[in-house]
């Protein structure tokens, strides 16, 4: 019963989020177990629920091709029983102290979380630690995730415009990077995976060394830390992780790819290689998205979809990753209208921008939108710890996590201008056009 | 588990044309939300003219006396708010969400919009325009089209039988003078009222509505009452859509309205068959076959009436191996109905989680004008717990024999009709539906 809901594809403008305004990483109790386990607990009590969120420093920026989605998989793995909770146990035991947890996992990062009322921690502590500790890697359990892995890829990309076109548009982008294949993996590779795989992936990323735990919300500081160092203590560190091959080659030219598909209209999605989340032009490039595609009145919505009515949606996205990201301009056409017409327009707005800049006024507008996209992540408990995380894993500390909006702030036209000319040059540029075709 | 739940002090005012106000103070981030909600929605649409009310709610801010679209849309932008209107089947909404010192200035244009709207004829028709647009979009997402032929199968001729958004058809029919009939007709203060949740101050909030609002006239004539929906009939229906490689699916049956008195053991017996990981439905699809990455189910209710639904969605081979699992499972439950541990769980995850849907500043408006549209008190919110717990087992059962699917049931596939329509004639007569049928 909510009014209606965003068309099309919308990403949320951000990956750093908060602000030391309206929440004080003051009261922020870091700690670092001998295990390498990082513990942050932020007691926040105007509500009486916590958030109990579980970083680990593995996404599919890990995998090798062969194995690719395994980060995925075993996401879904955690779900299936340890040595003190069982098959099915998990969700049993939290939804009977009335929390819910879920999971995701992205390219870069694995992340768990609980929300729960304040007297379930000891119980929600307890059951995380035990799949840290003794995880069942059952073959009967792979065998039905992976069916139901394949089913999410099915829904999620086979069958769905955006998640087709991504998934081009990443191996456009992407040459020589992990970031080059989808987080679900290829089909065939989820198909593929063994137990043995999720063993040695388990003793390595599931370690206490490669994660870190964020607890927000209506708890005492000095009894969390006790409570995670009895229960989380004793599970032995594991060894360092691979890492990451970075030989991305530069890009000397426009890459192109077509997706024909019996659609009902075109779509248009574009992309170009940025930099590292932790660069300080990530915050101009968020200036600039939100320019170019937030709101009504931002450019590109006033001129594709209000006045040349070429597009019925207009998004622009920025992810800030570990490792140089995408920036993506999707675009849903109307039936009939050239993809090339869009693009040449596309092309044509973000020249402007390279040659002449952003008004001042365009920029106050952004950083408004902005700050308030920030204020709004920060509302709850689950929006602080899972930004808490997010921070230390992309950017390196959490403390980041307070720093967004001075970065936001500091943002001029001229930023602006400069990353628009350098990040989304013409030669950087990769498109990926759905052509309708008739059904089979 | 124990802390009581309690709201924010709200201040409630009429103002003299009929317009209700209703403030609730509240700390935390200083953002604000506001929701202005006139009772009727997409089932006041007239016959022909499906989409008509979605489309006023969306031409609406494209200019008023003062402002043009543009201006608009600059000025709420600017101060860092969203500004967004939609409708669903019984009301049309005008949301806001602002940092708290735009609120004086955004609750001008909020107002502005919906008591003083133009409805400039250009503008009017690239709405229209970009909607019919955005409705072959819509019939490229399977889950989509899903939705819509399930409503039908539904709700049929019922005004609830049709997705806001409209069809192309009628969409393509609509002129301004239906935009401008309808806004006359059906925007009325004494319909209307307006949620402010947010650290304000309540005195000042209720005095720039009045200003602001108290000028607003609409029609004598009060809003229609919609008649409750007929049950569904039995039906199995599959939308042809050649190309997937996997099915959607729906199952409907008869449900009952958000005031009804089954809405509490409703609320837990549908959360036991298929609310989260460990529901029943989940266990059977996902859990011990792997059929599906997801299945739920879920009473919708709407002010006359409403439906029960399964939802989920597996690979076109297995169509109707997972049409068959949710309905036993489904019988198993309205046989034997839920286990007392089954029961306990459910009520401690929905007492315990209930807090968390009240946690922002929009949800709790949300809240607030989901009780002020279908006259439910406040008790609803703050003795959400003593009426879960009140639920017992014989109730969830009787509830669940009430309505669940069993002879009048409708099945709706979203699929290709070459693989999986034969499949599914053990449902029932199988009608196939071309999937652009659907928009």
């Amino acid at each position: 019963m909510d009014a209606a809901a965003p068309r099309g594809y919308v990403r949320h403008v951000s990956a750093r989020s908060t602000t030391s305004a309206v929440l004080d990483l003051g009261e922020v109790r870091a700690h670092t177990l001998p295990n390498g386990l990082r513990l942050r607990v932020l007691p926040e009590r105007s509500v009486p629920t916590v958030s109990y969120y579980t970083f680990f420093q593995v996404g599919s920026r890990n995998e090798r091709l062969g194995t690719t989605g395994i980060s995925h998989l075993f996401e879904h793995m955690m779900f299936n029983g340890a040595a003190k909770y069982g098959p099915k146990e998990f969700d049993r035991v939290l939804e009977s102290r009335g929390g819910n947890s879920n999971a995701y996992t992205s390219n870069d990062v694995t992340a768990y979380y609980e929300d729960f009322t304040a007297d379930a921690l000891p119980t929600v502590v307890d059951l995380e630690a035990d799949r840290m500790r003794s995880l069942r890697l059952t073959a009967e359990a792979l065998e039905q995730e992976r069916e139901v892995v394949k089913e999410e890829r099915r829904l999620r990309t086979e069958n769905s415009i955006f998640g087709l076109m991504e998934e081009q548009l990443e191996a456009l982008v992407f040459l020589a990077h992990p970031y080059r294949w989808p987080v679900i993996g290829w089909m065939e590779d989820i198909q593929r995976i063994t137990r043995e795989d999720c063993q040695a992936f388990f003793r390595t990323y599931y370690a206490p060394s490669n994660a870190a735990v964020y607890v927000v919300g209506d708890v005492d500081a000095d009894e969390t830390v006790a409570l995670v160092e009895r229960l989380y203590g004793d599970i032995p560190a594991g060894p360092a992780p691979a890492p990451v091959p970075q030989g991305e080659p530069l890009q000397r030219g426009e890459r192109r790819a077509v997706v024909r598909y019996p659609a009902q209209a075109p779509a248009l999605l574009a992309g170009w290689r940025g930099p590292a989340g932790r660069s300080p032009d990530s915050a101009a490039l968020d200036v600039l998205q939100v320019c170019l595609a937030s709101g009504e009145s931002s450019r590109l919505r006033r001129r594709m979809v209000h006045e040349l009515e070429l597009a019925v949606s207009v998004s622009v996205s920025w992810g800030w990753r570990i490792d140089p990201g995408v920036f993506l301009a999707f675009a849903e056409l109307s039936p009939g209208v050239s993809a090339e017409r869009a693009d040449a327009v596309l092309r044509d707005e973000l020249a402007g921008i390279a040659a002449k800049g952003v008004a001042a006024a365009e920029v106050r507008r952004a950083q408004a939108l902005l700050r308030s996209s920030v204020l709004h992540e920060l509302a709850t408990h689950h929006g602080v710890a899972h930004a808490l995380g997010q921070a230390e894993a992309l950017l390196g500390d959490w403390r980041e996590a307070g720093r967004a909006l001075e970065h936001y702030a500091a943002v001029t036209p001229r930023d602006v201008r400069r990353v628009a000319a350098e990040y989304l040059a013409p030669a950087r540029r990769c498109v990926v056009v759905l052509e309708p075709e008739e059904s089979r | 588990m124990t802390a009581p739940i309690t709201l924010p002090p709200i201040h409630r005012e009429t103002l003299p044309n009929g317009l209700r106000v209703i403030v609730a103070e509240r700390k935390g981030v200083p953002l604000v939300a506001a929701r202005l909600v006139i009772r009727g929605g997409a089932s006041f649409d007239p016959a022909g003219r499906c989409g008509l009310a979605h489309l006023v709610a969306l031409a609406a801010r494209r200019g008023t006396r003062r402002r043009t679209g543009p201006e608009i849309d600059l000025a709420v932008e600017s101060l860092g708010a969203d500004l967004a209107a939609g409708v669903d089947e019984d009301a049309t909404y005008v949301g806001l969400t602002a940092p708290v010192e735009a609120l004086p200035r955004c609750l001008d244009i909020l107002s502005d919009v919906t008591a003083g709207p133009t409805f400039p004829a250009r503008e009017v028709e690239r709405i229209r325009r970009r909607e019919v647009a955005s409705l072959a979009h819509d019939l490229d997402e399977p889950g989509v089209v899903a939705d819509r032929a399930m409503l039908a199968a539904a709700f049929g001729d019922h005004p609830y039988g049709h997705a806001p958004e409209g069809s192309v058809k009628d969409l393509g029919a609509a002129r301004r003078a239906d935009v401008l009939a309808f806004h006359r007709r059906h925007y009325r203060p004494a319909d209307a009222f307006v949620v402010v949740v947010g650290a304000v101050r309540a005195e000042e909030v209720l005095a720039q509505v009045r200003r602001r609002l108290g000028g607003w006239r609409g029609p004598a004539a009060p809003a229609p009452v919609i008649a409750p929906p007929a049950p569904p009939r039995a039906a199995v229906v599959v939308v042809d859509k050649p190309d997937v490689t996997q099915t959607q699916v729906r199952i409907v049956s008869e449900g009952f309205a958000r005031s009804s008195r089954d809405y509490f053991p409703g609320l837990v017996a549908s959360a036991i068959l298929g609310g989260g990981f460990t529901s029943r439905l989940m266990e059977a699809i996902r859990v011990e076959r792997g059929l599906s990455y997801g299945v739920r189910s879920r009473f919708a209710t709407s002010g006359a009436g409403g439906l029960f639904f399964v939802s989920t969605f597996t690979k076109v081979e297995t169509t109707a191996e997972i049409v068959q699992v949710a309905l036993d499972e489904t019988a198993r439950f309205c046989g034997d109905g839920p286990t007392a541990e089954e029961l306990e769980r459910t009520q401690s995850y929905l007492s315990g989680l209930y807090p968390l849907s009240l946690e922002t500043h929009d949800q709790l408006a949300e809240k607030l004008s989901d009780l002020a549209l279908f006259g439910l008190s406040e008790d609803e919110v703050t003795g959400f717990r003593e009426r879960i717990r009140a639920v017992t087992t014989e109730a969830c059962r009787v509830v669940a024999r009430r309505y669940l699917p069993r002879e009048r049931s409708a099945i709706v596939a979203v699929g290709p009709a070459k693989a999986i329509a034969r499949s599914l004639e053990k449902f029932g007569p199988v009608k196939v539906v071309p999937a652009r049928k659907m928009v």
